[in-house]
């Protein structure tokens, strides 16, 4: 959908899956690296844990469907290559803390003039202005200051957060989808514009209105861990867990009704919950000595059985119940195969062959998924600036020079 | 700040979007859209409302379907046409909708649309370049397509509970139903995206989008981790498995915390001065991350005694002054205080005629040649009935008239 367009990406950790969104939509991405790799964003863990920075797996995972050449843009004969690259590029993707291009004066306010076409996408902790601008922060901090952490996990421990970076898996779609809508603009009006994307401010989305509705009622929220509200929604299996609400209103009833007839089947449904009226039941004024009656029901049947089971009859059934799945899972997982979500790419070099996700929404044409394996150090540094004229003479000097 | 200023009109003034469904993951989606100028109408029902328009109606709710602070603060800048689609005359006039829109979106269960004859055919009969896009929580094929989930089950499915919250306790996910704000960013994309292709080749696309695969999508690391080296990924509480300390601390007053997050030794050779200076941190083997590792348990101990006499924010401002990722842990009330968020002008107040002032939230994006905004609260159910009807597709006030006595318009 984006052929024809050249992403050149310099960002650090925090937005690499910025620039595989756009790959995946068929942007030619150039992922740039210092000379000898980016050893902080190809970390660990390695492939079969043996490390290295071509067997970095976060580096595989994220910068899948890029092209990567390495270049010191501080140097003096780095310079005029970086120009070169961004005469030929119409996005380039900063991530990282605010400034640090600007102060090599690599930045968008220095190169802007130049380059009018250009659209410069910067992802920053908390924006490229205001009071904070200055602050770092990775996926702990941002998280921390969105908003979200203070009323995820339990009430007797410390905020948590997604032990996965979740605060660049907001970020990623939203710097792509200012990108995209930067390019749109482009079309109209031929010029280029800065996209300023701040980790914390995207954070705030996963509330959902949250702030806002409290804004109006000052009604604090607290961390409730594996309850919602009053009742428990996350329960123990005989392998792990299930996602299951025991909350009431008129389009849980019939759900309601399934579950306790289905534990019937099994002689797990006592006479007082056979007869349970759910038309009549609130899980907001329900007695806390009725929840706990209710709650040692249900929970007793959960955990005589696997989380598949559980799964498999809560889809025949149509009961509102999810198992809390992990990787190994969700690689047999029925459903996604049977959509083909994941694809096998090889790495002969490394000698490994690797299962990815590969869309994030499927369309005809196979118009988004991965294009590539992730770039080798350097891999596509002839190849690209060839483009600029260079000749392999000329490469051979500037890798002498440590500019490539 | 955050009202769209009148010379700037956004990126999609003047394009037209239809929007069918309910909940968060699809509004959100279009939300992006609005927040660009696009003008985007709503297909609703009080036969079969939207589920955040009753989510917590009660008997005493004074304003009915118009009064749910969560529809109106995820809807600014939409119109809302009510319209029946259990009646024959009510589907005639989606589908006429369908031919003046760019973009339709809708998330309903799978086979639902088709139902109407608005299935991808269907729309393209009507609207040969439509872009339309489909974002239930599995998709549109498949043996679970029909699995009857919200965003909670959505965020299990998808390992976002699994990986969520202390080894030992339960998995419990993070606050908000994650693929119900991720997965709207991937819809706008997909959206945005066939929108810049179709002023290439004049044509629309389908888009199949799952909640639960822009989920899995957004988690690739996790699945390579598993996929190269058979290794499940679990919930770590706030530990990095690289950094250390890592973590987030108590602070003085009840239930006051700080995150500090010790990304590299300069960081921690930073944390050690800002703390005094304290005999412990030169313990051998703490100027590396592997020796902080191997004794972070310890490191955390240290630390915490010290953070719990300090006020958090201060803290943090002193923390960051030193070179060293850090802050306070904030709760909505200080969103609402935050210096950054109101530089960025992330709450924009909006009067609701129910509610009163609202504050509507921006985006985490801004773009410098057009600010974007919102200008008016989520609308009522209907509000934009005859406005669209009429000035859309040209029905007369007798037309109208004969629609509504005919219960075509609720």
């Amino acid at each position: 959908m984006l052929a024809g367009l050249r992403v050149l990406d310099l960002s650090d950790e925090s937005g690499f899956l910025a620039g595989k969104l756009l790959g995946d939509l068929g942007a030619d991405v150039v992922k740039l690296e210092p000379p000898g790799g980016d050893l902080v964003g190809r970390r660990a863990p390695y492939l079969r844990g043996e490390p290295g920075p071509e067997r970095s797996l976060a580096w595989l995972a994220l910068n899948i469907s890029k092209r990567g050449i390495t270049l010191d843009s501080t140097l003096d004969p780095g310079r005029p290559l970086f120009r070169g690259l961004l005469a030929r590029a119409d996005v380039v993707i900063e991530a990282g803390p605010a400034g640090v291009l600007d102060a090599q004066g690599l930045g968008w306010d220095t190169l802007a003039p130049d380059h009018p076409g250009l659209v410069w996408c910067s992802i920053t902790p908390f924006g490229r202005a205001g009071p904070r601008a200055h602050w770092r922060g990775g996926d702990l901090v941002v998280v921390a200051m969105g908003g979200n952490m203070k009323v995820t996990g339990d009430p007797d421990r410390p905020p948590v957060r997604c032990s996965m970076p979740t605060a660049y898996y907001h970020a990623a779609p939203e710097a792509a989808l200012g990108i995209l809508m930067a390019l749109h603009q482009r079309e109209d009006t031929g010029r280029g514009q800065l996209v300023d994307v701040s980790l914390q401010e995207t954070q705030l989305q996963s509330l959902l209105s949250a702030p806002g509705q409290f804004a109006r009622q000052r009604r604090p929220l607290t961390r409730s861990g594996a309850r919602m509200g009053r009742t428990r929604e996350i329960w123990a299996t005989r392998d792990g867990w299930v996602s299951f609400g025991l909350r009431g209103g008129p389009a849980r009833v019939a759900n309601l009704e399934a579950t306790v007839a289905w534990m019937d089947e099994h002689g797990l449904a006592p006479e007082w919950l056979r007869a349970f009226d759910w038309k009549g039941f609130s899980h907001l004024t329900v007695p806390d000595e009725e929840i706990e009656r209710l709650e040692q029901a249900f929970g007793a049947f959960f955990a005589k059985h696997t989380m598949r089971e559980l799964y498999e009859q809560a889809l025949a059934r149509r009961i509102l119940l999810a198992p809390c799945n992990d990787a190994r899972e969700l690689l047999e997982h029925p459903q996604l195969r049977s959509r083909e979500l994941f694809v096998t790419l090889d790495s002969p070099e490394i000698g490994a062959s690797i299962e990815h996700p590969d869309f994030f929404a499927r369309t005809s044409d196979h118009a988004i998924g991965l294009r590539r394996r992730a770039p080798r150090i350097g891999e596509h540094n002839a190849e690209i600036y060839g483009e600029l004229g260079l000749t392999a003479h000329d490469l051979e000097k500037l890798t002498a020079e440590g500019a490539i | 700040m955050g009202r769209r200023e009148r010379d700037a009109p956004g990126v999609f003034a003047g394009l037209n979007v239809l929007e069918l469904g309910s909940g968060a993951a699809g509004p959100v989606a279009t939300r992006y859209l609005a927040e660009q100028g696009a003008r985007v109408v709503r297909i609703e029902s009080a036969r079969r409302p939207d589920f955040l328009r009753v989510l917590f109606l009660t008997k005493d709710s004074k304003f009915g379907l118009d009064g749910s602070p969560m529809y109106v603060l995820l809807n600014p800048d939409k119109e809302s046409v009510a319209i029946n689609m259990a009646a024959p005359e009510g589907v005639d006039l989606v589908q006429r909708l369908v031919g003046w829109a760019d973009v339709v979106a809708e998330n309903f269960s799978p086979g639902v649309m088709a139902k109407w004859g608005l299935d991808w055919d269907g729309i393209r009969a009507l609207r040969p370049d439509a872009v339309f896009v489909s974002g239930c929580l599995f998709g549109q094929t498949g043996p679970q397509r029909r699995y009857p989930g919200f965003g909670g089950q959505g965020s299990a499915i998808a390992g976002f509970n699994h990986l969520t919250g202390w080894p030992d306790r339960e998995a419990h996910g993070p606050y908000g139903t994650i693929t119900d704000s991720l997965s709207p960013r991937y819809v706008a994309v997909a959206v945005v995206a066939a929108l810049l292709e179709r002023r290439r080749t004049g044509r629309g696309r389908h888009i199949d989008l799952s909640q639960i695969e822009a989920g899995v999508y957004s988690l690739s690391e996790m699945i390579v981790r598993q996929s190269a080296n058979g290794e499940s990924e679990i919930r770590r509480g706030n530990r990095s498995e690289r950094a250390a300390p890592h973590g987030v601390y108590p602070c003085r007053g009840r239930d006051q915390w700080i995150a500090i997050a010790v990304e590299d030794d300069d960081a921690w050779r930073a944390l050690v001065a800002a703390l005094g200076d304290p005999e412990w941190a030169h313990a051998p083997g703490l100027a590396r991350a592997a020796g902080r590792l191997a004794r972070e348990a310890e490191l955390d101990r240290q630390i915490a005694a010290f953070t719990s006499a300090e006020d958090a924010p201060a803290l943090a401002d002193r923390l960051q002054a030193a070179g060293v990722p850090a802050g306070p842990v904030q709760d909505f009330a200080d969103l609402l205080e935050d210096p950054q968020l109101a530089h960025r002008g992330h709450f924009v107040p909006l009067r609701h005629v129910h509610l009163g002032e609202l504050l509507f939230e921006r985006s985490g994006l801004r773009l410098s040649e057009s600010p974007g905004g919102f200008e008016r609260p989520g609308p009522n159910l209907g509000e934009h009935t005859r406005e669209v009807l009429g000035g859309v597709l040209g029905l007369s006030d007798a037309e109208i008239a004969d629609l509504a006595a005919h219960e075509v318009l609720v």
